[in-house]
């Protein structure tokens, strides 16, 4: 076997968190590996319309930071590579890896596409929150880093079609997944979030309403090159005269063993409903909601910019979503703001405001602990929010429970300040063992400061 | 590339995905682009900004079709660099770029197809002017101060001092007051793991008086700031009984200190007394810094008098007033406030928050906050959870507008309060509670009269023996920092970012990065990431001795100029512009890392022998003429 | 938004000198928040307009330009000074436009922040206005 290659952190994960991470440790001169098992770096924010409260497309700040990353000299990228476990080998981390086949050569790629157009397999789309298809053979989304092609061997027919296309014979069907090693001192978990399921409650039709959408979907609807390139009704195209948001539906409900607030959904749905009332006027859009928590910088004024476009706004606790022969969701709500009374509205479409789950239970890969809500566990939240149980391990993002694009960026460059002084700690130490013991190091009169709590 | 070699300007147009595309036609744009002067080669593509996009211009350059780049497509703050990178990455000056901005300013602002298509051809055709008049330039190396200032040392100083100085970074810390901690010594107990706010702060404040790269002053104030990224100087005024804890102070070893609560962490008798540095005078005191980190805090958003009762009835107070009355009550004991025994507390959130024009009282500078302060909601439920533990029977209202009970532990405490017997009352921004005095013979003392949101509107009336006001958070004064550096501040009045997703704890003055609520109300574990996080942003800075600066200065052409000296009488930064003898003649020179490349030198030039590199008055000129050409027909 | 009978790609142009600091992206801002306004209106980014001698608006003029927005960042400005010396300049430059039989009103200095979406469109508006009016009374 070659040589284990060595860094000084591992970053796994290239969502935003994990981007800014890698960035901000690799301009500080350290080596980074940058992990992702997804085909392409980028996360659940390249994914998105665009984001609050200053309404920018999320493509152009997230297409910089992958573009940083992806050329830093410093930092080497494994994408479509999953870390199967972390485990402490002396002073530093050594993580088992699987690099999952593309049955595609990435260095004979170069991502023209000619396999895509030639592939006759049509395989619903997950990037397009299964609302719009596309090939067996494929590049996952148009902005993806890198731009390779791979092919999903779950639907592939494996009739050649894109073995002849391609220009450069990279195709390769027998490619086998590796599993392989990598070292490195400090580990910055970015492990990210999953959406509560949608079919989780059954008064909310379990899932199985057409047209009531994930949050997700309705990004993709928004977004300038998503699947249907505008806003309309999955389920016949009609394009929707009233729109429904129903607020906490994965989160602050125990029924779920979810109690906690996802912290995101109120300023998505007011975000997505200011874009609606851009793209469809004359659309009536309803927000049912507990509390609306726009707390962050600049959030409330966006809330306020939101009631004065007219978007309505309800509260209530909706008890139950039904879908009418007509394909429209009949909204079921008790409004609090009226003692209980129960109302029955109808839209075309309703926007269930899902809520964060972790992205995976890190426990299957670390030694680390979660706290009961199931989200990596800090043991010093309020003055090192980025340490976790385990020494030279340090979390970044949505890892450690839900958060905004905002507050996660921050976050991440928290961990990449615990993560360099870690390694640098951890480098001194190396040299002071290594160095003659004769040497004598005087202290800081530190030891003679005296601070009493 | 030969000085007279006629320019090779490659145009590349954006799609954006049909942000632009949809109203502006990019094919059309390039076409026209085609057939302007100077242009080899020019481009669509559905993203530029994305790999393959960024691939067509190093490509073209590879092959050596383009030696000068225009990209059209989103605003340049979002990819003016991307692209500057992508020119240095294949070997040509970053400088020989020009961005034309098609998107915010034509196809976002523009609804007509053919008026977006051909503003952009006008815009695409001034920035090919510009490109054929740019030169190459080289960033202005400039060698930093191997130190840190953080101002303020509350627990967003703190731990930023203590992650720069871990670094190996020398660390001025600077507090205005005697006291470590900020006002997070003013609390008792944190939510949401309720670790004493005490011991929170004796742990940074441990790790930074341990620290012998961190030199502490306590009691001083900025006067003045000014300088440079790499090269600040910080002019500090320190009062009588100032510490300073340095090297010299640690070698004492007298430096010993104290939490006091609800005060912070006091530095006691010091060794610095001895160096003669404490006497009873003010003192001036002058630091010299590569990057700072502005940690100045927040104040307490102070009622109006009158204000829910404010400073009229004895029985109004502030929710950090309650919270110290509260530290000292021991579980089970009988609830007191001014002598009187209290049955029943009273709360209303938003105080200072959330304001609305017209209804809430602007405060002494004519302003309102309208932005919600995001830890008043949670902190009041963890009030509300104590006094219902130390004293289970006293009743509780609670007037609200959202609970905002939004981070991780938080929501906890909002089900904790209702479980115990809390009552909720929801007003509206626009028709805040009503505060009186009970009348004679009631028996609270204090009525708090409101419409509830929650049961129609109906009003509802709550007698309270004591009413707490959430007070919001509102920015410290940092104006003589925010006045001499230029700082950028929002509508808000809080300290503004450059972008808060981009550039989150940077200021639009390099080198100076913000921590903790200086830029916005933040709770405990907000304040302390962003510290780290503006840590490593200094890190970066500091870390190689040295850091490269824009080229945008004023540049002299010495065959021009006759040294009249108008320019130096125009400028308004000292040493930026002198006058010196050359050979015989008198011309001016500029001193590059002082300029700061406003242009007012080239404005009164009588010879036209100054210019701002990158803004040149000839490509100004080239632009307007080129907005005005008649546009060509091209035919496709 | 355009005068009655004119469109933006038949009006005369404007020319918009923004502050990079502060006008530029209010320019931002504006097409950020899709508010619309007339296509004849060119901004230009500068350091700060305090750069531009006097002689550079009488030639975008003579070269055809309808009417010019300087647009600095006011009070705000981040150059000591510069504000100051180019209100002062401005003023010089309608002196000499009235000098020159030319509206001094298609000349206008504003402040304005990066926030200033709405003053933003009004100062567009409000000239596209005069320049669709003109009158020989406006010269004084």
């Amino acid at each position: 076997m070659s040589e284990t290659p060595r860094f000084d952190a591992l970053v796994i994960g290239a969502g935003i968190a994990g981007l800014q991470a890698a960035v901000d440790l690799a301009d500080q001169g350290f080596k980074v590996a940058i992990v992702e098992r997804d085909p392409s770096i980028g996360g659940a924010m390249i994914a998105l319309s665009k984001v609050f409260p200053t309404l920018d497309c999320a493509s152009c700040i997230t297409t910089p930071k992958m573009a940083a990353v992806a050329r830093h000299p410093n930092i080497t990228t494994f994408t479509y590579t999953e870390v199967l476990s972390v485990g402490r080998a002396g002073d530093r981390f050594v993580a088992s890896v699987l690099s999952k086949p593309r049955y595609v050569d990435e260095e004979a790629c170069i991502g023209c596409r000619k396999c895509e157009y030639a592939c006759p397999v049509e395989v619903v789309d997950e990037f397009d929150g299964r609302l719009g298809a596309r090939r067996a053979a494929y590049i996952p989304f148009t902005t993806a880093i890198p731009q390779t092609a791979l092919i999903d061997a779950d639907n592939c027919t494996l009739c050649g079609a894109c073995v002849r296309a391609c220009p450069t014979d990279a195709v390769v069907l027998d490619q086998r997944p590796r599993e392989w090693q990598l070292e490195a001192t400090a580990v910055v978990a970015a492990t990210g979030w999953k959406l509560t399921p949608v079919g989780a409650k059954p008064q909310y039709g379990g899932g199985e309403i057409t047209n009531v959408l994930e949050p997700t979907q309705m990004e993709r609807l928004l977004a300038p090159h998503g699947p249907y390139g505008r806003v309309i009704r999955p389920s016949d195209g009609k394009i929707p005269e009233s729109v429904a948001y129903v607020q906490c539906a994965g989160s602050r409900d125990q029924t779920l063993g979810v109690s906690y607030c996802s912290r995101v959904c109120c300023m998505y749905a007011i975000k997505q409903a200011m874009l609606l009332s851009g793209s469809l006027p004359i659309a009536d859009i309803t927000i049912y909601y507990m509390d609306i928590r726009a707390f962050g910088k600049g959030y409330e004024e966006f809330y306020r910019s939101a009631q004065a476009m007219g978007i309505e706004f309800v509260k209530g606790k909706v008890a139950r979503l039904t879908e009418n022969d007509d394909q429209s969701v009949t909204v079921r709500v008790e409004r609090l703001d009226q003692f209980g009374q129960v109302e029955e509205r109808r839209h075309d479409l309703v926007v269930l405001s899902l809520g964060m789950l972790p992205g995976e239970d890190v426990r299957q890969r670390f030694d680390l602990e979660v706290a009961e809500d199931g989200f990596v566990m800090t043991p010093q939240p309020k003055d090192a929010p980025c340490r976790t149980t385990v020494d030279g391990i340090f979390v970044a993002g949505t890892a450690s429970g839900p958060k905004d694009i905002v507050d996660t960026i921050v976050e991440a460059g928290a961990a990449a300040t615990e993560a360099s002084l870690y390694i640098s700690k951890m480098i001194a130490a190396a040299e002071t063992a290594t160095a003659a013991s004769s040497a004598d190091v005087t202290s800081p009169a530190a030891d003679r400061v005296e601070v009493k709590v | 590339m030969a000085e007279d070699a006629a320019p090779k300007i490659g145009v590349y147009v954006c799609h954006c995905g049909g942000n632009i595309s949809d109203i502006a036609d990019p094919e059309t744009v390039a076409r026209f682009a085609s057939g302007l002067p100077g242009v080899a080669v020019a481009r669509t593509n559905m993203f530029m900004c994305s790999d393959p996009g960024q691939k067509l211009i190093a490509d073209d350059i590879q092959a050596g079709l383009v030696d000068r780049v225009v990209v059209a497509a989103c605003s340049p703050k979002l990819h003016e660099l991307t692209f500057r990178s992508v020119l240095q990455r294949n070997g040509l000056n970053p400088y020989l770029y020009e961005h034309a901005n098609i998107r915010e300013q034509v196809s976002w602002a523009t609804s007509d197809h053919a008026e977006a298509t051909a503003k952009s051809e006008s815009i695409v055709a001034a920035a090919v002017a510009k490109a054929g008049r740019l030169q190459p330039l080289d960033p202005i190396v400039v060698e930093t101060t191997p130190c840190a200032a953080v101002l303020g040392a509350g627990v967003a100083g703190l731990r930023a001092a203590r992650d720069l100085a871990q670094a190996g970074i020398e660390v001025a810390l600077v507090e205005k007051t005697a006291a470590l901690g900020g006002n997070v010594a003013k609390l008792d107990r944190l939510f949401p793991n309720q670790e004493s706010a005490g011991e929170l702060i004796g742990r940074l404040v441990d790790e930074v008086l341990h620290d012998e790269r961190i030199t502490l002053y306590t009691l001083a104030s900025i006067d003045r700031a000014e300088g440079y990224v790499g090269n600040f100087t910080l002019h500090l005024r320190q009062k009588a009984g100032g510490v300073v804890v340095d090297r010299a102070a640690r070698l004492n070893g007298r430096t010993i200190g104290a939490y006091r609560p609800f005060e912070g962490f006091m530095i006691g008798d010091h060794g610095a007394a001895e160096e003669g540095q404490n006497g009873d005078d003010e003192r001036a005191v002058v630091i010299e810094a590569g990057a700072l980190v502005v940690a100045t805090g927040f104040e307490h958003y102070t009622p109006t008098k009158g204000e829910y009762g404010y400073e009229r009835l004895p029985q109004v107070v502030t929710l950090p007033d309650f919270i110290e009355l509260m530290a000292g009550v021991e579980p089970g004991s009988r609830l007191e406030h001014d002598g009187r025994p209290i049955k029943s507390v009273g709360f209303i959130h938003c105080v200072g928050s959330r304001q609305v024009e017209g209804v809430n009282k602007p405060q002494a500078d004519g302003e309102i906050n309208e932005y919600c302060s995001r830890v008043c909601c949670t902190a009041t439920l963890a009030a509300i959870c104590d006094l219902q533990e130390k004293c289970p029977g006293v009743a509780v209202y609670d007037f609200y507008q959202d609970i905002r009970a939004y981070g991780r532990g938080h929501e906890e405490y909002y089900e904790k309060a209702s479980k115990g017997g809390a009552v909720f009352v929801r007003f509206a921004g626009a028709e805040p509670p009503a505060v009186a005095k009970a009348p004679a013979g009631d028996p609270c003392l204090v009525t708090v009269r409101c419409k509830d949101g929650l049961t129609w509107g109906e009003e509802v009336e709550a007698g309270v023996d004591l009413l707490v006001l959430a007070v919001g958070m509102t920015p410290s004064d940092v104006s003589t920092l925010v006045d001499s550096l230029k700082l950028p501040v929002g509508t808000d009045r809080f300290l503004l970012e450059v972008h808060p997703k981009l550039r989150p704890v940077e200021l639009a003055v390099n080198g100076v990065l913000v921590a903790g609520a200086s830029q916005g109300p933040k709770d405990v574990t907000e304040a302390t990431a962003t510290a780290s996080a503006a840590a490593a942003k200094a890190m970066t800075l500091l870390s190689s001795g040295r850091i490269e600066l824009d080229p945008f200065v004023a540049t002299v052409d010495s065959q021009r100029c006759e040294g009249h000296g108008l320019c130096v009488e125009e400028c308004a930064y000292p040493g930026a512009l002198v006058l010196t003898e050359e050979n015989g003649a008198t011309r001016a020179i500029v001193n590059a890392a002082l300029c700061t490349g406003c242009g007012a030198c080239v404005a009164v030039c009588p010879t036209n022998a100054i210019d701002v590199a990158g803004w040149t008055l000839g490509q100004y000129e080239a632009m307007v003429d080129a907005l005005l050409a008649e546009p060509q027909e091209v035919t496709p | 938004m355009n005068a009655p009978g004119t469109t933006a790609l038949s009006a005369q142009k404007i020319l918009v000198l923004a502050t990079a600091t502060c006008a530029y992206p209010a320019a931002d801002a504006t097409g950020q928040a899709h508010l619309h306004y007339p296509a004849n209106a060119f901004i230009m980014r500068v350091p700060s307009p305090v750069l531009f001698p006097d002689e550079f608006y009488f030639r975008c003029f003579e070269k055809g330009i309808g009417g010019i927005l300087v647009m600095s960042c006011g009070h705000e400005c981040p150059y000591a000074g510069a504000f100051a010396k180019l209100a002062a300049r401005i003023d010089r430059v309608k002196l000499g436009l009235k000098e020159r039989q030319i509206d001094p009103g298609r000349i206008r200095l504003s402040a304005i922040c990066t926030v200033c979406t709405k003053p933003f469109l009004k100062e567009i508006d409000e000239l596209n206005s005069l320049l669709a009016t003109p009158s020989e009374e406006a010269i004084a």
